[in-house]
């Protein structure tokens, strides 16, 4: 086991759970904003696969991850027009649709995929990686400062957003369309415009999620890579409740754990990264069971909103 | 009024789930090919004469692996003795039964189910059509039967025990690392072979293993991370399985820092053979399982009335074997190759493990 312990192993595991917590951290971010505007956004999986498309497919042509990066962003925002159309504006069934978003976006993305790269699958180099003079130099926790860029500004939207949240009237008007989207909407504030914002905003971030996987992470995009990993982010969503450091928290949480577990493995103590994948949902169905699921989730989380109904 | 409501709901509901699925099932579709020639062998004594064959695999057969080896050995074992073929790709991990239908209505006389997924459809199909159906990696000999079923397994700890021979002898850091993909029969198999052959060569090298998950083929983005933690942890030459993960694995070594004592980190793959892609001369070798010449037996045995008797292997003489690249210095390979003739002559015995943790227990065992 002393053997492979050395510091750039241990690096290797903190970059390794620092890998494997941003796709859930910005996918998560996003959903926690449409979650507290009342939309159950269950495509989350299917804008990140979109956005892993096509922030991979511009990062390839341009040769730049910014590029694609922003993209994967276009991408998701494409992609969650149709939860606005469909479930925000016409009133259908948020589930549904949600569902329909991810099987869509599954075989739409492995037929461009396959159409595309199927006889070639390019990689991509590294992406652009944002060094702290210094800092990188530490031993072992240096590796926390020479990171991915985007890393940062993961961090950034999680201030940004609790900021938002927490200290303005468009955070509170979110949080009113989850809640009381009656209240909001007597309050001469449309309830609509709010999700619909909070809906494209899901999708961003969804998007940016599966660009940071195929950009930055895999450095390729392969038909049904996000494994999953939308789910989890619905469930750690849910488990912050609106908060979005207990977002980050839950995406490091989730991404140490798996990373710990990898490194477990390699020194020969057996840690299955399937348990850690099941753990954010045995904590949401206790945390259902313990809190309740009308005074945990929103009051009007996948109820459609239309004007002058109750 | 409140009925309407519902009635337009559940309508657009439907309508949005029909379009999704079509765009799921548009990704999936097959393609029908004609391979053969106007030759037709002629049938044995009890056997049957085979003028079409059909396969069907649950991926696209452009991936560099299970599925393009599969549809590839099918195509020219079908150009070898002179039948067409049929190629349903891209058929998914569900119930093919509809396939299978469809199929039949085709009218091959044998159709190669190309998913160990498909083991509990594809014989009981087999009973109802009355076409013959070979059934892959079933881990069982009563599956066989006579001019029905056909089991195909491969011996694929031989091929990787190979491959250990070649990342002993290339590493530079003495240590060596395996990357699953799953927890899988024939990853298990040649995760075994793979340390039986690293040890033959040095006792004392040092082999990491490291597992995505139960079911990680196609998580890239979890195999990147796998692979670079095996690659700091020391080794230097990763010996990958998987299906879409592979190309995770092969990008971590791309873009990793060689650990210290190396200069740089080399790749082994399965199945297929993915030197094509490399741009960074990190292919190093590729347990490849061509099965050309094991399907041709096996339309051979249809026609002969033998099909079914018993299990059918690929192995060393047969379409399994290791890639030759330019990476691989002479002195190696004809190393490689003596042990090959070794294998096959049975003067070497490759150990088979069956399950990851018999081969987390060799690596313990050894260390």
């Amino acid at each position: 086991m002393d053997s492979i312990m050395s510091a750039d192993f241990l690096a290797a595991v903190i970059a390794g759970a620092i890998m494997a917590s941003m796709p859930l951290l910005f996918a998560a971010l996003g959903e926690t904003i449409s979650e507290q505007a009342g939309v159950l956004n269950l495509g989350l999986e299917g804008m990140m696969l979109a956005g892993g498309y096509a922030g991979f497919v511009l990062a390839y042509w341009s040769g730049s991850s910014w590029v694609g990066l922003l993209a994967a962003i276009l991408a998701g925002i494409a992609v969650s027009l149709l939860m606005v159309v469909f479930s925000v504006r016409m009133g259908r069934d948020q589930i549904v649709v949600g569902i329909a978003i991810l099987f869509a976006m599954q075989g739409l993305t492995s037929l461009l995929h396959q159409v595309q790269f199927g006889e070639s699958y390019p990689r991509l180099g590294e992406a652009a990686m944002l060094s702290i003079p210094g800092l990188r130099d530490i031993p072992v926790l240096g590796i926390l400062f020479n990171q991915p860029a985007v890393v940062y500004i993961g961090v950034a939207l999680i201030i940004i957003v609790g900021w938002i949240f927490l200290k303005t009237n468009f955070g509170l008007n979110i949080r009113a369309a989850g809640w009381k989207p009656v209240a909001l909407d007597n309050a001469g504030v449309d309830v609509i415009k709010i999700r619909t914002i909070a809906v494209l905003v899901t999708g961003a971030l969804a998007g940016l999620g599966g660009g940071y996987m195929a950009v930055v992470t895999a450095g390729i995009f392969v038909p049904f890579m996000t494994h999953g990993q939308g789910f989890i982010a619905i469930v750690i969503a849910m488990l912050a409740r609106g908060r979005s450091t207990w977002v980050l928290i839950g995406s490091l949480l989730f991404g140490t754990a798996l990373s710990i577990a990898d490194g477990l493995q390699l020194v020969g103590i057996e840690v299955s990264t399937d348990i850690v994948n099941m753990l954010p949902f045995v904590f949401v169905l206790l945390a259902l069971v313990l809190f309740g699921r009308q005074s945990y989730l929103p009051a009007a989380l996948c109820i459609p909103f239309e004007r002058g109904k109750r | 009024m409140k009925s309407t409501e519902s009635f337009r709901l559940s309508r657009s509901s439907i309508a949005i789930m029909v379009l999704a699925v079509m765009l799921t099932l548009v990704a999936g579709c097959g393609r029908t090919e004609d391979a053969g020639t106007d030759a037709s062998p002629a049938s044995g004594s009890g056997g049957i004469e085979v003028t079409k064959v059909a396969v069907v695999t649950p991926e696209k057969a452009n991936d560099f692996g299970w599925n393009q080896m599969g549809v590839e050995g099918v195509k020219a074992a079908a150009e070898a003795v002179g039948a067409e073929v049929i190629v349903q790709d891209g058929a998914g991990y569900g119930d093919i039964t509809p396939i299978m239908n469809q199929l039949a209505t085709e009218e091959p006389q044998l159709i190669f189910a190309w998913a160990s997924g498909y083991n509990a459809v594809g014989p009981s199909m087999a009973q109802q059509l009355g076409i013959a159906v070979t059934s892959a990696d079933p881990g069982d000999e009563s599956v066989n039967q006579p001019q029905l079923v056909q089991a195909i397994e491969e011996h694929a700890e031989k091929g990787a025990y190979l491959a250990g021979i070649l990342a002993a002898r290339m590493t530079q850091t003495g240590t060596v690392g395996i990357v699953a993909s799953a927890d899988d029969l024939n990853w298990a198999k040649m995760g075994g072979g793979y340390i039986a052959g690293a040890r033959s060569i040095n006792p004392d090298i040092k082999i990491l293993y490291v597992q995505i998950g139960q079911a990680g083929y196609a998580d890239a983005a979890g195999a990147k991370r796998v692979t670079t933690s095996a690659i700091s942890g020391g080794a230097d030459i990763i010996f990958g399985f998987g299906d879409g993960s592979s190309f995770g694995m092969m990008q971590a070594v791309e873009t990793a820092k060689a650990p210290a004592g190396a200069d740089k980190v080399y790749f082994i793959d399965v199945i297929g053979d993915k030197s094509s892609l490399d741009e960074k001369n990190i292919y190093l070798s590729s347990v490849v399982w061509d099965f050309s010449q094991l399907n041709t037996e096996i339309i051979e045995s249809l026609e002969a009335g033998t099909f079914g008797q018993e299990s059918a292997y690929l192995d060393l003489d047969n379409g399994l074997k290791l890639l030759q690249t330019d990476l691989i210095p002479d002195d190696i390979w004809a190393e490689i190759e003596t042990a090959k003739q070794s294998i096959i002559d049975g003067s070497i015995e490759v150990p088979l493990t069956v399950s990851a943790k018999e081969v987390k227990d060799l690596i313990a065992a050894g260390e």
